[in-house]
């Protein structure tokens, strides 16, 4: 998570907002958008250096106007939370890592950068980054190039897929760490949250 | 004679204006204003002296600007506006820019060394935790969401340790880069921030100037572009120009004022301006003597040299305003020359007592006050051979005549009621005596130097927001940490860390800069290693890679790979590298007699300064600097030393007087020394805290004072008409000049101003009580 923060650090140096294309326009139609968006993620990691890719999947939510909530449950339970002041890693009840936004300015941005990514905000994430897009039939592709040079040497390239949601994120780090996130059995609405989701937004 | 001794001052006159015009013109002199160097030579430290030039010099030169909104892009729209303000006239502000290679590069030097830069609350945990807990840990990091985005690979830094340093150093500043600009944030607004660095001195009247005026302009175009934009302005060279522009607006009204009002006087008594011009003629001479004298002596003069010394000779305007009072009353048959021949007597008695009573300043230890002492007993020199020489021969029978005011005046000393050594005189007297004393006991000091600051409430609103926001050290309070060698100042400052620990957590102080926040000693680096191959290279990586099912080849290739990491960074290494730019003051280096260095305190509260300091206390080489409380202290040693120089004086020059009034020496002190003690026991009823300006007013008091008993002793038998009308003349004079400056709203002179108004009032009021016996039976 840490690295989370330094990484938002490095935000800098964008170039002025560019002007949305028309591919990403129509892709935000294509978008459902919904308040609140729960669901189920499968990480995938390939490591540099490590034959084997490291698996673990979990729950994650998505609610507009609170934040984020990322709940991994194997192999290693371990909760994040991220909301507009702060940033809060829970080990089962306990509090592992807490980031406040007054503390940590970044906190904030980091908030917004995840909470895009994870609903597809194209627009938001068009400060940060190029944004190409593809539209094939009823789902589309975007791939993300970080606009500050710093930024870019950390992070590498993301991508996107989906149609109403986003189907699958994918990392490809300059130090040869790859990272891959499905969602599937995404739900929408306030039914979506699940009591213990909800409990931790209280 | 007398035309030989006025060619003669004129030879002298002429070579002080070519002294002056080769001191301006030729030299440029300007006065010190380094109020330490006013401190006595042996309490000066070179390596104190350099901390300070380190923290205050780079921090005066500069204007840090905050223009917020709610909306981020709002206000890269609002600073971008404002700083095209500025960018066209790049010769009065330099605005910083953001360098991209710095932002990639700055990590660059730390990933080199990264084993072993690592927090201190991390090797606690090292020496404390299982290996267990290590791999856990690295696991915990692993499977978390988005760890993708980091510093390098996740085999560079698998147990985070370097990106919790990282993290840590990036937190001893809320200020984040953003889009190429510099951004600061609180709950209401998102800011950019602008540093400036002012081109010319800051306490240029000019400068400060053009500053305001080109900021001024920037302010408003950044609200034109955005008109709800939040603007934050602090910077040295805004209060100078508060003060600057309030003492330029004073000078027009109090000064104004006070020229109006002693040409009026002097019209309406001697139905002549001439009067006032040779006066001021006598001062400037003065004032021109002594700052050429001084200069030749000392070789610098002071501000507060300057301003002091010139006041006091405000003293030399009695022996003019004397001879003029006489020239008034006396036969017109009666030749200046002779007049003046005989005045001799009382003149030189005044300048006697005034030169002896300002010399005591001289034997004290500081610098500024025998400074003080040679200008003021110079200019008092300069300005009675002035009168000597030339009012003879500029002031004639004619040139000065009588009229209503005077003689309205006159008879109101015929009626002036006598103090008399009987049952009611000693009554009145032991009455006020016991009211004096109830009140003075009242009395309290304070030298804060912060009481005579005076800046706008915005100014002073806007500096505590921005210190708010950006969590930055005070630059005049902070610690100084020295050492033999370059390692045991680190050592030092390690041990000094530790000992602030406690007071983050007490919410003392928010945080420390360090140059060995960046650098650990090599003891400490060594130390880390060693924990770090034992419990993490060890156990914790042959458990983490057995966790992750990896092949033994990982755990060798990650084994080597961190190992490459370890090697031992040092302060040369760092200060070369673009990362260290924002500390590089922190670090004094090499001095006369060893190593030097910062360490700067965050969110320092003034109430906590005690608990602070202490933590500095008993550890070797660590000194607790303040620059407040120095200054506070450099004023109040001089308020204390002025005071008794003030206590000596008045005995030195009893004692003189005493050679020739004899017993009656108490009828031209008792009025000086009665309105002193009833002007303290005014401050005391007014709670108004006696400082170092108090102080000074009282000096000048005692020298007016005593003249005006000596005029009044002076006048023989017959006549005390002129004495009473010079004293009259003189005190108006006084009040009007600096009594007046009890008007201004600049705090060190209004305590002046304060201190004049009454003590000389209220001499002029007493003179008259004291007359001599005699003459009444003559009226």
């Amino acid at each position: 998570m840490n690295r989370l923060v330094l990484v938002s650090a490095l935000f800098c140096c964008a170039v002025a907002q560019a002007q949305v294309s028309p591919v990403v326009a129509q892709i935000q139609t294509m978008l459902a958008k919904p308040a609140t968006l729960c669901g189920h993620f499968d990480q995938t990691k390939n490591l540099a250096g490590m034959k084997k890719p490291l698996l673990s999947n979990g729950r994650f939510c998505v609610i507009n106007g609170k934040g984020v909530l990322w709940r991994t449950l194997q192999p290693f339970p371990s909760t994040l939370r991220l909301t507009r002041d702060e940033i809060v890693n829970f080990q089962g009840d306990r509090v592992a890592m807490r980031l406040d936004a007054s503390k940590e300015p970044t906190v904030r941005m980091i908030n917004s950068v995840l909470f895009s990514l994870l609903s597809g905000d194209l627009s938001q994430l068009d400060t940060v980054f190029v944004v190409d897009g593809k539209v094939t039939g009823s789902s589309w592709h975007v791939g993300l190039n970080a606009r500050a040079p710093g930024l870019a040497k950390a992070i590498g390239v993301i991508s996107l897929d989906g149609a109403a949601y986003v189907n699958t994120i994918h990392m490809d780090e300059a130090s040869g760490d790859k990272t891959t996130i499905q969602f599937s059995a995404i739900q929408t609405g306030e039914a979506a949250l699940q009591p213990a989701d909800a409990a931790l937004f209280r | 004679m007398n035309n030989r001794l006025a060619s003669l001052w004129l030879i002298v006159v002429a070579l002080l204006l070519g002294h002056q015009v080769y001191l301006w013109r030729g030299l440029h002199i300007t006065p010190d204003t380094d109020i330490m160097a006013l401190l006595p030579v042996q309490q000066r430290d070179p390596v104190l002296q350099m901390s300070f030039t380190h923290m205050v010099d780079a921090a005066q030169q500069r204007v840090i600007v905050l223009v917020g909104a709610a909306d981020w892009e709002d206000a890269k729209r609002a600073a971008d506006a404002y700083t095209r303000v500025l960018a066209a006239q790049p010769a009065v502000l330099v605005t910083a820019t953001l360098n991209e290679q710095t932002q990639q590069d700055w990590l660059a030097l730390f990933q080199q060394h990264r084993l072993i830069l690592i927090t201190a609350a991390q090797q606690q945990q090292l020496q404390n935790e299982s290996e267990t807990f290590w791999t856990d840990a690295a696991l915990r990091q692993l499977y978390s969401p988005f760890s993708g985005p980091k510093l390098g690979a996740w085999r560079d830094d698998p147990f985070g340790l370097f990106a919790g340093w990282v993290q840590e150093r990036a937190q001893e500043t809320p200020v984040r880069p953003r889009d190429g600009y510099l951004s600061v944030s609180d709950a209401q607004f998102q800011y950019v921030l602008l540093s400036l660095t002012v081109h010319d001195s800051v306490f240029g009247m000019g400068t400060q100037n053009q500053v305001t005026t080109l900021l001024d302009q920037a302010r408003t175009e950044a609200l034109k572009a955005v008109p709800k934009a939040d603007l934050i302005t602090a910077g040295v060279v805004l209060h100078a120009a508060a003060a600057g522009q309030q003492a330029s607006g004073e000078i027009w009204t109090i000064g104004f004022g006070s020229l109006l009002g002693i040409i009026l006087l002097t019209w309406l008594t001697f139905h002549a301006l001439k009067p006032t011009a040779l006066i001021l003629l006598s001062i400037s001479i003065g004032c021109l003597g002594a700052l050429s004298i001084c200069w030749l002596l000392f070789g610098h003069i002071h501000l507060l040299t300057l301003v002091f010394g010139a006041s006091l000779i405000g003293v030399a305007q009695d022996y003019g305003i004397f001879f003029l009072a006489h020239r008034l009353h006396a036969d017109p048959k009666l030749g200046s020359a002779d007049l003046l021949q005989r005045l001799l007597p009382s003149l030189t008695l005044t300048l006697v007592a005034a030169v002896i009573g300002y010399m005591g300043l001289a034997f004290t230890p500081f610098p500024g006050l025998r400074n003080m002492a040679v200008f003021s007993a110079i200019g008092l020199i300069f300005a009675w051979l002035t009168v000597l020489c030339w009012f003879p021969k500029l002031v004639g029978p004619g040139t000065v005549r009588s009229g209503n005011l005077v003689r309205w005046y006159d008879r109101l000393l015929q009626r002036w009621p006598r103090w008399r050594n009987n049952r009611t005189g000693w009554l009145a007297l032991l009455l006020l005596l016991g009211v004096t004393v109830t009140f003075i006991s009242q009395l309290r000091s304070n030298d804060d130097i912060r009481l005579l600051q005076n800046s706008p409430p915005k100014l002073i609103a806007d500096q505590i927001r921005l210190s708010r926001l950006l969590d930055a050290p005070t630059p005049v309070q902070f610690f100084l940490v020295r050492a033999e060698s370059e390692q045991q100042l680190l050592e030092r400052e390690e041990a000094l860390k530790r000992h602030l620990e406690p007071l983050i957590d007490q919410k003392k102080i928010s945080g420390y800069q360090a140059v060995s926040n960046w650098v650990p000693s090599a003891h400490a680096q060594q130390l880390r290693i060693a924990l770090v191959q034992q419990k993490l290279l060890g156990g914790a990586l042959t458990g983490l890679a057995k966790q992750i099912d990896a092949d033994p080849d990982w755990l060798k290739d990650a084994r080597a790979h961190l190992q490459q990491s370890g090697s031992i960074l040092i302060v040369e290494q760092f200060l070369a590298s673009p990362a260290s730019e924002p500390w590089r003051h922190l670090w004094l280096g090499k001095t006369v007699d060893g190593y030097a260095s910062i360490v700067a305190l965050r969110g320092l509260g003034q109430h906590d300064l005690d608990a602070v300091r202490q933590a500095g206390d008993g550890q070797p080489g660590v000194q607790w600097v303040d620059k407040v409380a120095e200054i506070s202290g450099v004023l109040g040693q001089y308020r204390h030393y002025m005071g008794w120089v003030v206590l000596c004086s008045t005995l030195v020059i009893a004692a003189l007087l005493s050679l020739r009034y004899g017993r009656a020496t108490w009828r031209v002190l008792l009025p000086t020394v009665l309105a002193s003690l009833l002007t303290l026991a005014l401050l005391g009823l007014t709670q108004q805290p006696v400082q170092l300006f108090h102080v000074l007013a009282f000096m000048l008091l005692l020298g007016i004072g005593v003249d005006y008993g000596i005029f009044m002793q002076e006048s023989g038998g017959s006549n005390v008409a002129p004495a009473w009308l010079a004293t009259g003349l003189s005190a108006a004079n006084t009040l009007l000049s600096f009594g007046l400056l009890a008007l201004s709203q600049t705090p060190a002179l209004r305590a002046f101003g304060m201190t004049m108004l009454s003590g000389i009032t209220l001499v002029w009021f007493i003179v008259p009580f004291f007359r001599k016996e005699h003459q009444h039976g003559n009226n």
